[in-house]
């Protein structure tokens, strides 16, 4: 029986020389990347509960969306379903509904990896049509949100345009009685920033039109009258404390209230982004949430590539200009 | 969306080292033979075929290399999967009175509201049905999808668990089914499909809703059970009110004929403590279970592990380039004598 002998003589010379042997070691570890094991480790990973405004103001179609106009409410689903693709595994989502003044969990905070259909299936299943009532008293709801964390023990992630309807009382809205900061998370600001109609539905759901001036309060007339109501043609303090006429405004056209916003992420310690963020919300929740420790798996290919890459850079970079080098020496030493 | 369009990377930064991908086309993991002049070679076709590929081979080595550092992935995947077991779609009532408990207070104490007791048991149904599919949906004033068909059961958990958090105002039934309905998509109608309704309470069904609730049952054709939470002392459903007997007045007993008259099996559970809802969900646990196909998104498709291939390949073309390689003449140590001399010659040969 004859052994082949040329083999293992060029797998020992292969071996025997710089090239060869960095050549299969980068082999070897980039064959490693196929059977390498994920590792157990703790990492940091965000959970959040994602509240979404579906009032009517949501319906506004001043957003974008591959290229079209798109709704509030249908870019803030698209943007939704890309975070929970984008946030790492290991991060986990609920999901609720705000309207009125309330918010309504419709699940606790999920894996984003494990149980993605589902999370993605709920975000693509919101519609304005499982709203339950047609007020949108932000401040409020975006209160009972942060209680609602609070509970879960999760951050939050609020998605809103701000516009609220009625509009605030002269004295401002209501005020937080948390404590700010013990839920940390984002208020997304969603729509833009040149007024636009909002679209109006029949009692079937079918549009019908837009909300015309007429159509909306413009100013809220619960409580005291504001300052300087007494100007105010046909005031009578006790009959027409807010003057005899309605006040004209604007409140049937929406843009993204970020101001408001702003300032109701400072009064509860919360972030806020745009919407329309190019970097998409996976980043600006990672730097605004609570970094929590959760079993994780974690990847070793990167380190066994990048080790690869780094012998391949030597054998086709270093070594040759280094021998590029050694030569122009010696042929100066020469006198070529 | 077109392929490229779905195609991303998760760490763009790596891509900066593409251009080293370069570098294979001014050097060589071959060996180099000094020869005193290159025309002492004779042009060969098949030598540069040979130096062509391990070209190209480093390139692609290094190129797929960055690539997979990158982490290449593909959004928008979807996988083809079969799960065993029932189709459930769940109704359950999110109104303000479930929230009571079954005597109809505001419960206090050790007692137990009705929400929370669904909660309860319905946590431990899906916990015993683990092959099915289960679809949540919540309805009040609207109808409310909370989750699709999944069969994810820590999701469904996830949404069972919010169930006893406070709810809204009123009951609308009718179009908490059509959406109960819906979520059984199109797909897999050989499937068992069971719609289970949880509430303490009925409204009436409009009449012109009537029809199309029926064509919806009659299509999907489920297996419907009532689970109905009856606050105790309420009328049940074989109670027939004093005085006129309409919808209005006793909506939970026309409900009840109406589920009767649709044509599909049916069966109703009037529970008025926690042990009767137990031992309703019993009974329901009895169903066959039958291969379901399903289409399931996933978040992306990771094609790191394709790169990190095709980069082993090159790399086994350049390991096999290195085995092949030769020399022209055997070894000699005179090739040191010749060695300055011929730095240059190499050099373009190379």
């Amino acid at each position: 029986m004859t052994v082949p002998k040329p083999l293992p003589g060029a797998v020992a010379r292969l071996l025997g020389e710089p090239r060869g042997r960095l050549l299969a070691c980068a082999l070897g570890l980039t064959l490693l990347t196929a059977v390498a094991p994920r590792l157990p480790v703790t990492g940091r990973r965000v959970e959040a509960v994602v509240v979404v405004d579906i009032t009517g103001s949501m319906n506004t179609r001043d957003e974008t969306l591959g290229g079209r106009p798109a709704s509030r409410l249908d870019k803030a689903k698209a943007a939704l379903r890309a975070l929970a693709a984008d946030l790492p595994c290991g991060s986990r989502l609920g999901l609720g509904l705000f309207a009125e003044r309330r918010t309504f969990l419709l699940f606790e905070p999920i894996d984003t990896c494990a149980d993605f259909a589902a999370l993605d299936g709920a975000i693509a299943g919101l519609d304005w049509r499982m709203g339950w009532e047609g007020d949108s008293r932000i401040a409020a709801g975006l209160f009972r949100a942060v209680a609602l964390a609070g509970e879960l023990g999760s951050d939050l992630v609020f998605v809103t345009d701000g516009h609220e309807a009625p509009p605030l009382p002269a004295r401002g809205g209501p005020a937080f009685e948390g404590k700010p900061g013990a839920v940390r998370g984002l208020i997304v600001g969603a729509g833009g920033h040149v007024p636009s109609p909002i679209p109006r539905y029949d009692d079937r759901g079918r549009e019908i039109g837009f909300y015309g001036p007429e159509d909306v309060p413009h100013e809220n007339r619960f409580g005291p009258p504001p300052p300087g109501a007494e100007t105010r043609e046909g005031y009578n303090p006790r009959n027409a404390p807010f003057g005899g006429v309605a006040t004209p405004g604007t409140e049937h056209l929406s843009t993204v209230r970020e101001t408001y916003l702003r300032g109701l992420a400072a009064e509860t310690g919360l972030s806020y982004a745009p919407l329309d963020d190019p970097a998409g919300l996976a980043a600006a929740l990672t730097a605004a949430a609570t970094p929590r420790p959760r079993p994780v798996l974690l990847d070793p290919r990167p380190v066994l590539g990048a080790g690869a890459l780094a012998l391949l850079s030597v054998l086709f970079g270093f070594l040759p200009w280094r021998a590029r080098l050694a030569g122009a020496v010696s042929r100066l030493r020469h006198g070529a | 969306m077109t392929l490229l369009a779905r195609f991303g990377v998760t760490a763009p930064g790596w891509l900066w080292l593409l251009p080293l991908a370069l570098l294979p086309l001014v050097a060589t993991a071959q060996r180099r033979v000094p020869v005193p002049s290159l025309a002492l070679v004779p042009a060969d076709g098949l030598s540069r075929l040979v130096d062509a590929v391990l070209t190209l081979a480093g390139m692609a080595a290094i190129g797929f290399l960055v690539l997979a550092l990158a982490g290449p992935r593909l959004a928008g995947e979807s996988v083809a999967r079969t799960g065993e077991g029932a189709q459930v779609s769940l109704l359950i009532d999110r109104s303000g009175s479930m929230n009571e408990t079954f005597a109809g207070r505001q419960p206090s104490g050790a007692e137990e509201s009705k929400a929370a007791a669904s909660r309860r048991i319905l946590e431990a149904f899906v916990g015993r049905r683990a092959h099915d599919l289960v679809a949540v949906s919540a309805f009040s004033t609207s109808p409310m999808a909370v989750l699709p068909m999944t069969d994810r059961h820590e999701a469904v958990r996830a949404a069972i668990r919010a169930i006893d958090r406070p709810g809204l105002e009123a009951t609308n039934v009718a179009r908490g089914l059509g959406l109960a309905l819906s979520q059984f998509g199109p797909g897999a109608p050989q499937a068992s499909r069971v719609l289970l309704l949880v509430s303490d309470g009925a409204a009436v069904i409009d009449r012109r809703v009537q029809p199309l609730l029926r064509e919806e049952f009659t299509k999907i054709h489920p297996t419907l059970y009532w689970l109905f939470l009856r606050t105790a002392g309420s009328p049940g459903l074989a109670d027939r009110p004093a005085g006129e007997d309409s919808p209005q007045a006793a909506p939970e007993r026309h409900l009840d004929l109406f589920f009767k008259s649709l044509g599909v099996p049916y069966r109703a559970f009037e529970a008025e403590n926690a042990q009767a809802v137990d031992e309703a969900i019993r009974e329901i646990d009895r169903l066959e279970r039958k291969p379901i196909a399903f289409v399931e998104r996933r978040p992306q498709r990771d094609l790191s592990g394709l790169a990190y291939g095709l980069a082993a390949l090159a790399l086994g073309l350049l390991v096999a380039g290195k085995l092949a390689e030769t020399d022209l003449a055997g070894r000699r140590p005179a090739s040191r004598e010749a060695a300055p001399g011929s730095a240059q010659t190499t050099r373009r040969a190379a």
